[in-house]
């Protein structure tokens, strides 16, 4: 096998006790932002993203995606312990996860949990390690309108397959691509959208923008909500994870399972967090016991948990191949690969075949490393979380702060963030969903362009994403998927009301 | 806003307001876009081209949230915030505020020390002499992890100049 020679090399690329000092810090610190609320993957790898500028590439991303593995598992610590997710994709791991540590299964219900998610991981990488190539040798024979078709496509999951009203995330969407297009066009140079704003010339950055409706909007949300530790306390015992180790096996339908979800969800632009709760619904519903299930059924934490970590792990293919992140992190990454001055797409498995070979290699060992890492210092982090909000609170603000301002090393992106923070509250309360606008953001310059260049070759026409059978396929699912709401609103109202019919003449309604 | 009422301000008329709101961002879009020409040029499509439909789908958008609001959220009683939720999201953003202000004046190292005492102080009720070396300690922090180990420098203002640290 070709990959597998690609992937030793890769191997060769990163075993230096370098990179694996940077992953051990890039796991410490995802587990850190993933443990704190108010800070989450996305957030912590575009606090990070100014500071490898100065890096090179590989080592960058070695960080930052250790980061975003640290991130999965710390946000699954404090779900288990204290019922508060750190990221919202580990709220499925609540469920079951805080009953089990409040019948004083703590260690077992977390051993599982990360091993559980170490598996989904590693199964993710696999996959990415078999079919990358693959698919980017698919993707070489892209052009313009099938890129702006791919874009397309992926957007359109996003509006048919969100939890939140499909308008809500166009408009969401939509606000993303205009903030993208503000400052300077790629194409003809121009100045556009800035109101002769001179702050505004240079563009609105994605980074601040993550850091405003992530980080300060979610700590305005917990502020709100008054937030109040009463964790467990977790004392992780060595022969309980032994003893855990051993039943794992036993849940391997679930976990198999569980991994399909997750890397589905995670190729097409669902994410994780809808990974997490698909897995958990599956696996409940196709359970022989239910009765266990919310009162802390090990199985409620092994689903959620492989699949948000197979889900987080296949974000990156898209990213890598096609150069469509499937995650709201993956997406951050992938504007710190632009700006590092690397085009993700397939011609990056050409060019820089270290780079991509090197992350793959650094994800089977980061995995490894944050494991082993998040199980030695559980107690640690507990005890951060014992740290009043009125301390903690405030420091994340200031690390915020500092790192917009690295941004791009303007006082005004700091007001900037108020704003982006004001609008992710408002916007959370109201369920418009975030990761679209991000998405939009990262991708809008590169969607227009795709858009334009197409326009450019028909002279104006839309047919040009109909001319062959790779473009026309892409784009008749986009649509179908764009319509599907309708459709299931329509099928819905027609049941109801069949059913109403049906329920009159019976006499007795059926619940 | 009438954010003091005892009842709060109600779901329905929020989600009125962010939709009013992200429809006159999509106006102002498509208005910046045929400002600078969405139209068809020499060199293929303008630079306001792709942006101006983009406005138009925001403003589509926005219209179906408000006729959504309607059937949805009117007369259903869902509040948003109420008074009190909303005095303790004051305190956590007036001082956030503040602090993005005084640090455009004085730079970012001393405005975090500020804001980092002032909310131990203020909201914490930590005594001054905890609150102020806890400020001071973060700010020391930042400056040697980024200053130092990253070398990425933060905003600098007077009083930095003062110990002729540049």
């Amino acid at each position: 096998m070709e990959n597998i020679g690609l992937l030793i090399d890769g191997f060769g690329h990163i075993l230096s006790w370098n990179h694996i000092l940077l992953m051990m810090v890039g796991v410490t610190l995802g587990i850190l932002v993933g443990v704190l609320p108010g800070l989450g993957a996305p957030n912590g790898v575009s606090l990070l993203l100014p500071l490898t500028f100065s890096m090179d590439p590989i080592s960058a991303i070695i960080l930052l995606s250790c980061m975003y593995w640290g991130a999965l598992f710390g946000g699954s610590t404090t779900s288990i312990l204290f019922n508060i997710p750190g990221e919202p994709s580990s709220v499925a791991t609540t469920f079951d996860g805080y009953p089990m540590a409040k019948a004083g299964q703590a260690s077992r219900a977390l051993t599982l949990a990360f091993v559980s998610a170490g598996l989904g991981a590693l199964a993710g990488v696999v996959m990415i390690t078999l079919l990358s190539g693959w698919v980017a040798n698919f993707a070489l024979k892209f052009s313009s309108p099938e890129y702006f078709a791919v874009y397309f496509l992926a957007f359109a999951s996003f509006i048919s397959m969100g939890a939140q009203s499909p308008f809500k995330t166009l408009v969401s969407m939509m606000l993303g691509f205009a903030l993208a297009s503000v400052g300077m066009d790629t194409i003809s140079g121009n100045l556009r959208l800035t109101f002769d704003i001179p702050e505004l010339i240079k563009g609105v950055s994605f980074l601040i923008a993550v850091m405003g409706l992530f980080g300060i909007g979610e700590l305005l949300l917990t502020t709100e909500e008054g937030l109040r530790f009463e964790g467990i306390k977790a004392r992780v015992k060595l022969a309980e994870i032994g003893r855990t180790l051993i039943e794992i096996p036993r849940y391997w339908l679930t976990i198999v399972r569980s991994t399909i979800i997750g890397i589905w969800m995670g190729i097409t632009p669902a994410g994780p967090t809808a990974a997490s709760f698909m897995s958990y619904g599956v696996a409940r519903r196709s359970a022989r016991d239910k009765s266990m299930f919310g009162k802390g059924d090990p199985r409620g934490v092994v689903a959620p948990e492989t699949a948000d970590h197979s889900a987080g792990t296949s974000a990156l293919l898209p990213m890598l191949a096609l150069g469509v992140p499937g995650s709201a992190t993956a997406a951050v990454m992938m504007g710190g690969l632009m700006i590092w001055g690397l085009t993700p797409g397939p011609m990056l498995f050409t060019d820089r075949p270290d780079f991509v070979w090197g992350l793959i290699a650094s994800m089977y060992l980061g995995n490894v490393v944050a494991v082993f890492l998040v199980i030695a210092t559980v107690p640690l982090y507990a005890s951060i979380l014992r740290v009043p909000f009125s301390i903690i609170g405030p420091i994340i603000v200031a690390v915020i702060f500092s790192g917009a301002y690295q941004v791009a090393n303007s006082i005004s992106d700091i007001f900037l963030v108020i704003s982006f923070g004001l609008l992710g509250y408002v916007f959370k309360k109201l369920d418009y969903p975030l990761a679209p606008l991000v998405l939009a953001m990262v991708l809008g310059d590169k969607a227009e362009d795709a858009f334009r260049q197409s326009m450019l070759m028909s002279g104006g026409s839309l047919s040009i994403f109909w001319s062959n059978g790779l473009v026309s396929g892409l784009m008749t699912l986009g649509l179908v998927l764009l319509l599907s709401p309708v459709a299931f609103w329509l099928v819905g109202t027609l049941r109801k009301r069949r059913h109403d019919v049906a329920s009159h003449g019976d006499g007795n309604a059926a619940a | 806003m009438s954010e003091n009422s005892a009842n709060g301000i109600s779901r329905f008329v929020v989600e009125l307001g962010v939709a009013a709101l992200t429809g006159a961002f999509g106006v102002a879009v498509c208005y910046g876009s045929l400002d600078i020409g969405a139209g068809w040029t020499d060199m293929g499509p303008d630079a306001g081209y792709f942006p101006f439909y983009i406005g138009l789908l925001i403003v589509f958008g926005s219209l179906v949230n408000i006729a959504q609001a309607f059937l949805k959220h009117r007369g259903t009683g869902e509040i948003f915030i109420d008074g009190g939720r909303a005095k303790v999201v004051a305190s956590f953003l007036l001082p956030l505020i503040a602090f993005g202000a005084i640090s455009a004046w004085l730079g970012l190292y001393v405005g975090t020390a500020l804001y980092i005492a002032a909310t131990m102080f203020f909201q914490g009720r930590y005594k001054w002499w905890i609150a102020l070396p806890a400020g001071l300690g973060v700010s020391l922090v930042f400056f040697v992890v980024f200053e130092i180990g990253f070398q990425v420098p933060l905003l600098k203002g007077p009083v930095e100049a003062w110990f002729g640290i540049y």
